[in-house]
């Protein structure tokens, strides 16, 4: 907690920062501020923003409260942007490490399978997916995460691969450390650092493939989603243009937010390690 | 009856499409609690000598007997445990270590690996090991980066002595040491051998160090053997090109085995 204060030095990184800390209380807060169920009808049907006080973003086609709905899509969006970043990261960081800790044959499969997903748009391998098991909070995630692990396993293998030739590594061969324990204990620890600085990256991707995937109706049916408010505000589009603009905007300021503090993130380490 | 036996053995690179042998048809024998030095200028081989025959890379051809038994057959568990018998000291002993570590980790993984104490008594056995090579046993808490390069060389050898070895190989363990320091590693390193009766492999292109530490030497010149023999005769009048040659360019040879 001691860094934290340099680790936000630019002022980019702090307006990134406080944009995250906003979505965060109101990801939080959602339950609290608007209880119940956030898709009930709360008024009567395109209702303006600014005219009932207790509807203040007024409410979309069905009556529903658009600032209940903000809220709550909100946790949607960062619950399913930070899990599937982290799935990501994750599986690309143990298959990259694999691949470049094992080399030969192992090296060749597992690479030739990452090409492979890397061949395929990672949006279309999203919507392929979840089409095909079925839209549910889970699945979107695998689904985002499936996409999206191919560049953190490229970073880590490549990582991988310059450390493994280093001393401390035949080091802990000739102490008679288990191949898996010096891959997985030894060197991934060495090769998150290059691999950690893609998460912003991935998770203002993340936010952005869950968004589109609701907009076009495959995300969780039983979850207030931003990418499913702006597809129902597309059909009134010309009347009540505040029902699809309302959640754009908190998704570009959401994906801008993890992009500038995630970036600050990155020169104050790189700044760090520069220095020592 | 010998520790080590290598015969015959042979390692090629390949330099730009060529192949080239960087060891040649090498044999040596090491016997028990002996020094043998292994010196050559930069390139000669040596320190693809010391990774053949920790198995960190494999031979193309000869033979390597360590204990009694065919060194190059074990493979997989029976090589991690065979190992406990066969340990390494480093050059750099800041690069020896994972820049995370701590030193009661360091100690700790290889009587963990070998099953040679319980976690519960693992503690007190770091801490003898680091007394034992002359370091304070509250030094275990530090992370490895915090300590002297000294401190860090002691450690590496109490790394190398925890799991009770028969020989260890030193490629130029002392090389990056200031004089002083060297001085005291070596004390150790004699002192160790003459307690627990282990042999070296000592890699080193400095003959007087040699010349402090060796039973016998064995000079490489392009991967093989130019010349060897007892030590401070090779040394005192040797009869090779190169044995010539790195005697007139070492520096004062007048520190004799303590
Ligand atoms: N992994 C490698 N690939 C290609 N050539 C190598 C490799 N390792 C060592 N060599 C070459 O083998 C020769 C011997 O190297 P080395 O054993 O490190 O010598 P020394 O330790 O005596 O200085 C050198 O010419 C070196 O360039
Ligand atoms: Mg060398």
């Amino acid at each position: 907690m001691k860094r934290l204060p340099h680790l936000f030095r630019s002022p980019e990184a702090i307006a990134g920062a406080l944009i995250l800390a906003l979505l965060a209380a109101m990801a939080l807060a959602a339950p609290l501020l608007f209880p119940g169920d956030p898709q009930a009808i709360a008024g009567p049907a395109l209702l303006p923003p600014f005219q009932d006080w207790s509807l203040p973003l007024g409410t979309d086609r069905l009556g529903r409260d658009v600032l209940a709905e903000l809220f709550h899509g909100a946790r949607t969006s960062l619950a399913v942007g930070l899990a599937a970043a982290a799935a990501a990261l994750l599986i690309g960081a143990l298959v990259g490490t694999l691949a470049g800790f094992a080399g030969g044959l192992v090296d060749e499969v597992l690479m030739r399978i990452t090409d492979a997903f890397q061949t395929v748009p990672s949006f279309l391998l999203a919507l392929a997916f979840v089409s095909i098991v079925g839209p549910s909070l889970g699945v979107v995630v695998a689904a985002i995460a499936l996409s999206a692990w191919t560049g953190p396993a490229r970073v880590a293998r490549a990582e991988v691969l310059s450390i493994r030739e280093r001393d401390y590594v035949a080091g802990a061969r000739v102490i008679g450390m288990h191949p898996l324990e010096i891959a997985f204990r030894e060197v991934l620890p060495n090769a998150l650092p290059p691999v950690l600085a893609l998460s912003s990256v991935i998770v203002a991707a993340a936010i952005l493939t869950e968004a589109a995937l609701s907009f076009l109706g495959l995300g969780d049916p039983n979850r207030v989603t931003w990418g499913g408010m702006i597809a129902e505000g597309r059909t009134v589009l010309r009347t009540a243009p505040f029902l699809s603009i309302v959640p754009g905007v908190a998704l570009v300021l959401t994906v801008l937010g993890v992009y500038l503090a995630g970036e600050g993130v990155v020169e104050s380490t790189a700044m760090r390690r520069s220095l020592s | 009856m010998s520790l080590l036996t290598v015969s015959n053995l042979a390692k090629r690179y390949d330099s730009g499409g060529k192949p080239f042998a960087a060891v040649d048809d090498l044999s040596f024998e090491i016997n028990p609690a002996e020094t043998l030095a292994l010196a050559g200028p930069s390139g000669s081989g040596k320190s693809t000598i010391a990774r053949l025959v920790l198995r960190l890379i494999q031979p193309d051809a000869g033979r390597i007997d360590f204990e009694g038994s065919d060194f190059l057959a074990l493979t997989g568990a029976a090589l991690r445990a065979r190992r406990a018998r066969l340990q390494m000291v480093f050059q750099d002993p800041l690069a020896a270590f994972n820049p995370r570590a701590t030193v009661a980790r360091v100690l700790d993984d290889p009587l963990r690996i070998h099953g040679i104490a319980s976690r519960a008594e693992r503690p007190r056995r770091v801490a003898a090991l680091l007394e034992r090579v002359g370091l304070n046993a509250g030094l275990a808490a530090r992370a490895i980066h915090e300590i002297s390069g000294g401190q860090r060389q002691r450690v590496a050898i109490a790394r190398a002595i925890a799991t009770k070895p028969s020989l260890i190989v030193l490629d130029e363990a002392v090389s990056a040491l200031d004089v002083s320091v060297r001085g005291q590693i070596l004390e150790l390193l004699i002192d160790l051998q003459r307690q627990e009766r282990i042999a070296y492999l000592f890699i080193s292109h400095d003959l007087g160090v040699i010349r402090a530490v060796a039973h016998r030497v064995v000079l490489l010149d392009a991967g093989r053997i130019a010349e060897s023999g007892d030590a401070r005769a090779v040394i005192a009048n040797p009869q090779s090109a190169i044995g010539k040659a790195l005697v007139a360019a070492a520096p004062r040879l007048t520190r004799n085995r303590p």
